[in-house]
């Protein structure tokens, strides 16, 4: 069976288990032409809309009626679609559920639709959700169809939390919570376990600190004992976190920020390990590295370390820069220290880390905290990022720092071979104008995260389908075109953002601590980089001195894994892991092709099962495929055969108009030390704010089954071969 | 030569270093039970129809016990009789895998069947339900194969050696194996049983590994002493696989009785016949059934994963990372 299931589709009537069997087949087969991905779409809308019909559902305002009547939905929402429903009905794109590919449809349909209590089926179709997202933002029938018409046509979206949460009687909007660590106390550690609970429970990506309780070995005073360090609270803490469903979507994920200075740092860094005693290990949990430039200094100058126990130097994680830097030496001078070790040592620790468990990212405190737009005075600091290192925000034992986020899909910003700027821009404030609107709609599951919320209106507009664009243009990822595109992109988004926040500010007022920050004293973001002269960044910051801004904070690239996922496009700003690859979710696995590819080597007449036998074979390559032009090899690097310097010049580029920062994964086949080091002492250097994970490959590989492999050649005549040494991934022989 | 008799010490100079090369990648890819998260698995469980239900039972009674015969055969007569101290290795490390597999079955029939009693059935299904019985019997008449010989030392005795590892690699690890992955995947791209099907990943990833160490030994005995392989060893190669088709039909009629939607004993039929007929190819012989593929599903397994962060642990990662801290290597 190598054609399309066209057949198989005119066959299959209305039976369910007819109908499953004819998409999962047609799902199966998207490799051997894409366009199987469309029709198996097409079959799961059919199945979809049968399944809303069971409730008497088939138009907007009946899904409306039917999820309100089931107790989901707020009666703010119902009501407004009630007296709108004529307008409303009016809206839903008769085809545009055709825009899906099928695992975009086939995630909304397992996670986002709205399910009945009782029979879980499902009370709303696609089309029925995104504008059910737009109303519960929405306080006009305008205002909703703005919303909806970048939706529909997948322009952008808002988060996940946004998307599974609008217009429900717990509207939680936000994706990202960062909590200060807690105090070195008792009481307060368990307060913070509670604060973590209830905010992952609403579907909340957590971020927590953890420098500033006491070292393993302090004295503590009232039983005369001495600490266990933080290993066991942090034990605690990975099982309060596995423990929070996330109402069965998702699974309660966190991430845990220690500053290498912490005399625990070396047991923190073996948390994640594999090996070793499990009462020491936390499966759970994300670490990260919340790194001060003065480490990073004595790495490179192969000098000596000091660790301390923060009882000791409880100032240090509130200062950055020059401050932190003369009080750490003033502590080692006082001779405080736990003890000290040579900094190269502990940067190759964390290497190890990073190579063999893909965690414990590298953050850098410094570069963070100086040219954020809230950290103008100095009692503001930002102390860590949050789950997926894109947001910077400040925190304290009063504030937990939240984010609202969206992204917009580059890919639909694409018109005659360039970016369409008016809409991309036009995009951006539509995005801006709502994320702005999630703050004064979200419901917060505790005070501390209101409050910041409220004071500093805080949003992160990313991007994704960055890939998409470079594809359909035809330029290389590591091409000066790709990075001055880039840079182009991130400029405009920054600019048209900023001038929204102006607006809004003018109709709505400045956020409250507007006057905390750098903005109100003639700074923005790329002024820290001496990135923003042209004329435009003038008039915008004559304009912001009159109005001043709304909020603090507005652009973050988010990892975007779900919603590139519906969106049909790459993840934000990352190159391809491969021309043929499966994604495992929650939802299952699902087969996915480089159509851009399939579309180049169709038209050449290339795309033959001999050539996608060898693209599997080659592990979604198409370096060594024979019969391949170079320049479509070029153009179709994956992420492992491509220069990693190039991703961080592309992500250090555009940083001047990223006032939070960028998930930015690094990608290496087989690590090694001395590339780590290199790497990220290089993205250190480059300005970068954070780093997200180290994605790596394993040594050994599952033998495939439904690629036919005779004896390898060599193999057969000689006996034993042996393999490079250097690289056994990519040895034949070990296939 | 390989098979010739004793207890060969020496690894310098290494004779070969591409046993030594998969012992360290194994080494790399090394896993624990622990990491494996079967929680979301049991609300699977219990929203499955009966007939579902019966296969994952039938399935892990099997998993029970495959990988300790395995494990049973490479002590008995694989690490006895393949004489150089890098393959001993690679074995030693494969043995090691096993045990990781049992307690990895172990840990999930704990968790799928808290009922103390049928707990203990299952462990016992190798000797009261007849199509795992079959199998297990298979196995066992192939571990005694070699009758207790202690030395190869005619081409016959090396022969009799080969087949024990042809069929421990090919029709067990090949192909009894395979066709328990099968029944895993396809829950898994149906969404279910993702505890299972991450652990199973796992064991798979070893699995092929096992194999394909089995097959580059024959690869090697076949440079060094070509004679061995005559037509009566290949048709004896050849018998042997149908009659493990044979026996693991019989465990897919006793699976899916009269079927499940998307998978059926015919289907099965099908996809062990061409997992056999891979197998044979590997080995040189000619093809025996010449069935396509007709499971989509396990196209899934052939190509990189690339899981969500917070759904799916990750596989892909390696231990033992080698070098010094660097300011100026390529990246």
């Amino acid at each position: 069976m190598t054609q399309t299931f066209a057949d198989v589709v005119d066959e299959t009537g209305h039976d369910p288990a007819e109908r499953k069997l004819a998409i999962e087949e047609a799902a199966a087969r998207v490799i051997t032409d894409p366009e199987n991905s469309r029709v198996a779409a097409r079959l799961l809308a059919e199945l979809i809309a049968d399944e809303t019909a069971e409730h008497g559902v088939r138009t907007f305002s009946e899904s409306i009626a039917a999820t309100h009547a089931a107790g989901l939905l707020q009666d703010r929402l119902a009501d407004f679609v009630a007296a709108n429903a004529e307008a409303l009905d009016a809206l839903v794109a008769p085809d545009a559920d055709d825009r899906f590919e099928y695992f975009g449809l086939r995630t909304v349909y397992d996670r986002y639709l709205l399910r009945h209590p009782r029979t879980r089926r499902v009370l709303e179709r696609p089309q029925h959700f995104f504008l059910r997202v737009a109303c519960g933002l929405s306080e006009t029938v305008e205002e909703a169809a703005e919303l909806y018409a970048l939706m529909t046509t997948l322009s952008y979206l808002p988060s996940s939390p946004t998307l599974f949460n609008s217009g429900s009687r717990r509207p939680q909007l936000s994706s990202c919570f960062l909590l200060d660590s807690p105090r070195d106390e008792l009481e307060a550690i368990y307060e913070r376990y509670g604060q973590v609970a209830r905010l992952s429970k609403y579907a909340g990506g957590i971020g927590i600190a953890w420098t500033r309780v006491r070292s393993r070995g302090s004295l503590i005073r009232g039983t005369n004992g001495h600490s266990n360090g933080i290993v066991p609270w942090l034990r605690t803490l990975d099982s309060s976190v596995a423990a929070v469903n996330q109402g069965g979507r998702r699974k309660g994920a966190a991430c845990v920020y220690l500053e290498p200075w912490h005399a625990d740092v070396e047991e923190f860094l073996e948390l994640r390990d594999n090996t070793g005693e499990e009462a020491r290990r936390t499966h759970n949990l994300n670490l990260a590295n919340w790194i001060p430039d003065e480490f990073m200094r004595r790495v490179e100058a192969d000098e000596t370390w000091s660790l301390f126990d923060p009882k000791e130097v409880p100032h240090l994680t509130d200062l950055y820069g020059a401050a932190f830097d003369e009080a750490y030496r003033a502590a080692e001078a006082e001779g405080v220290f736990v003890r000290r070790v040579q900094a190269r040592a502990l940067y190759g620790r964390m290497m190890r880390t990073l190579a063999q468990t893909g965690n414990g990212w590298m953050t850098f405190k410094d570069a963070a905290n100086r040219t954020s737009n809230q950290t103008a005075r100095p009692e503001n600091v930002i102390h860590l990022s949050n789950l997926c290192t894109e947001i910077l925000e400040v925190t304290s034992d009063a504030e937990t720092a939240v984010c609202n986020l969206g992204s917009i899909n580059l890919a639909a910003h694409l018109a005659d071979g360039e970016v369409d700027w008016a809409r991309l821009r036009r995009t951006v404030r539509t995005a801006v104008r709502f994320l702005d609107r999630t703050i004064d709609l979200g419901f917060y599951p505790t005070s501390e995260a209101r409050a910041a919320n409220e004071r500093w209106r805080p949003v992160g507009l990313g991007v994704m389908g960055l890939a998409d664009v470079f594809f359909a243009l035809r330029l290389p990822f590591d091409s000066p075109e790709a990075l001055e595109l880039s840079t182009r992109i991130s400029e405009e988004i920054a600019l048209a953002a900023y001038a929204t926040s102006s607006d809004l500010a003018v109709e709505r007022g400045r956020h409250p601590s507007y006057d905390d920050t750098r903005a109100a004293g003639g700074v923005l973001h790329p002024d820290h980089y001496d990135a923003a002269r042209s004329d435009r960044w003038t008039a915008l910051r004559e304009r912001i001195a009159e109005t001043g801004l709304r909020n603090s904070l507005m652009i973050a690239i988010a990892p975007t894994a779900t919603i590139a996922s519906i969106a049909g496009c790459y993840e934000c700003v990352e190159p391809q892991v491969s021309n043929v690859f499966k994604r495992e979710t929650l939802s299952g696995e699902f087969l996915q092709v480089n159509r851009y590819l399939v579309r180049d080597l169709s038209a050449r007449g290339l795309w033959t099962p001999q050539i996608r036998d060898a693209i599997k074979r080659a592990d979604g390559s198409i370096q060594d495929v024979p019969g391949v032009p170079e320049d479509l090899k070029a153009l179709y690097r994956t992420a492992w055969e491509l220069p990693q310097k190039a991703l961080i010049d592309l992500a250090a580029a555009r940083t001047p108009y990223i006032d939070q920062s960028q998930s930015l994964n690094l990608f290496m086949a087989t690590p090694t030390i001395g590339k780590l080091s290199s790497m990220y002492a290089y993205a250190w250097k480059s300005g970068l704010k954070t780093t997200y994970y180290l994605r790596s490959r394993p040594a050994t590989r599952i033998a495939q089954t439904t690629v036919t492999r005779a004896v390898p050649e060599a193999e057969a005549e000689s006996g034993a071969v042996a393999c490079s040494l250097e690289n056994p991934e990519y040895c034949d022989a070990c296939q | 030569m390989l098979l010739d008799p004793g207890m060969d010490l020496t690894l310098r100079p290494m004779r070969y270093p591409d046993f030594y090369e998969r012992y360290r990648a194994a080494i790399r890819n090394t896993w624990t039970v622990e990491e494996v998260d079967l929680n979301s698995d049991l609300a699977d469980l219990s929203r499955m129809t009966p007939e579902e239900r019966h296969l994952i039972n039938r399935l892990v009674a099997f998993f029970a016990t495959g990988d300790s015969i395995v494990a049973n055969n490479l002590v008995l007569n694989l690490y006895q009789h393949v004489n150089a101290p890098e393959a001993r290795l690679y074995l030693s490390r494969q043995l090691f895998e096993e045990a990781v597999h049992v307690q990895f079955y172990l840990t999930l029939l704990d968790t799928y069947l808290p009922d103390h009693e049928e707990r203990v059935k299952a462990f016992a299904a190798v000797e009261h339900i007849p199509s795992i019985r079959d199998k297990a019997e298979f196995c066992f008449r192939w571990i005694d194969s070699l009758g207790g010989l202690t030395r190869l030392e005619s081409q016959d005795d090396r022969r009799a050696f080969l087949l024990n590892l042809i069929c421990f690699a090919a029709c067990i690890e090949g192909l009894f194996f395979y066709g328990a992955f099968a029944y895993v995947y396809w829950f898994r791209s149906r969404g279910l049983l993702g505890g299972l099907a991450t652990g199973t990943n796992w064991v798979f990833r070893d699995e092929s590994m096992h194999m394909e160490f089995a097959f580059s030994v024959v690869d090697t005995v076949r440079a060094e002493e070509p004679e061995l392989f005559d037509d009566r060893l290949g048709a004896q190669v050849t018998r042997m696989m149908e009659e493990a088709v044979e026996a693991e039909l019989a465990f897919a009629a006793d699976l899916c009785g009269d079927g499940l939607s998307g998978m059926s004993v015919g289907q099965m039929r099908q996809y062990l016949e061409y997992v056999a007929d891979q197998r044979l190819v590997r080995l040189q012989l000619p093809v025996r059934y010449g069935t396509a593929n007709p499971f989509a599903f396990m196209e899934l397994q052939d190509v990189q994963e690339l899981a969500n962060f917070f759904e799916r642990r990750v596989s892909a990662y390696q231990i033992a990372v080698e070098g010094n801290v660097a300011f100026d290597e390529s990246f």
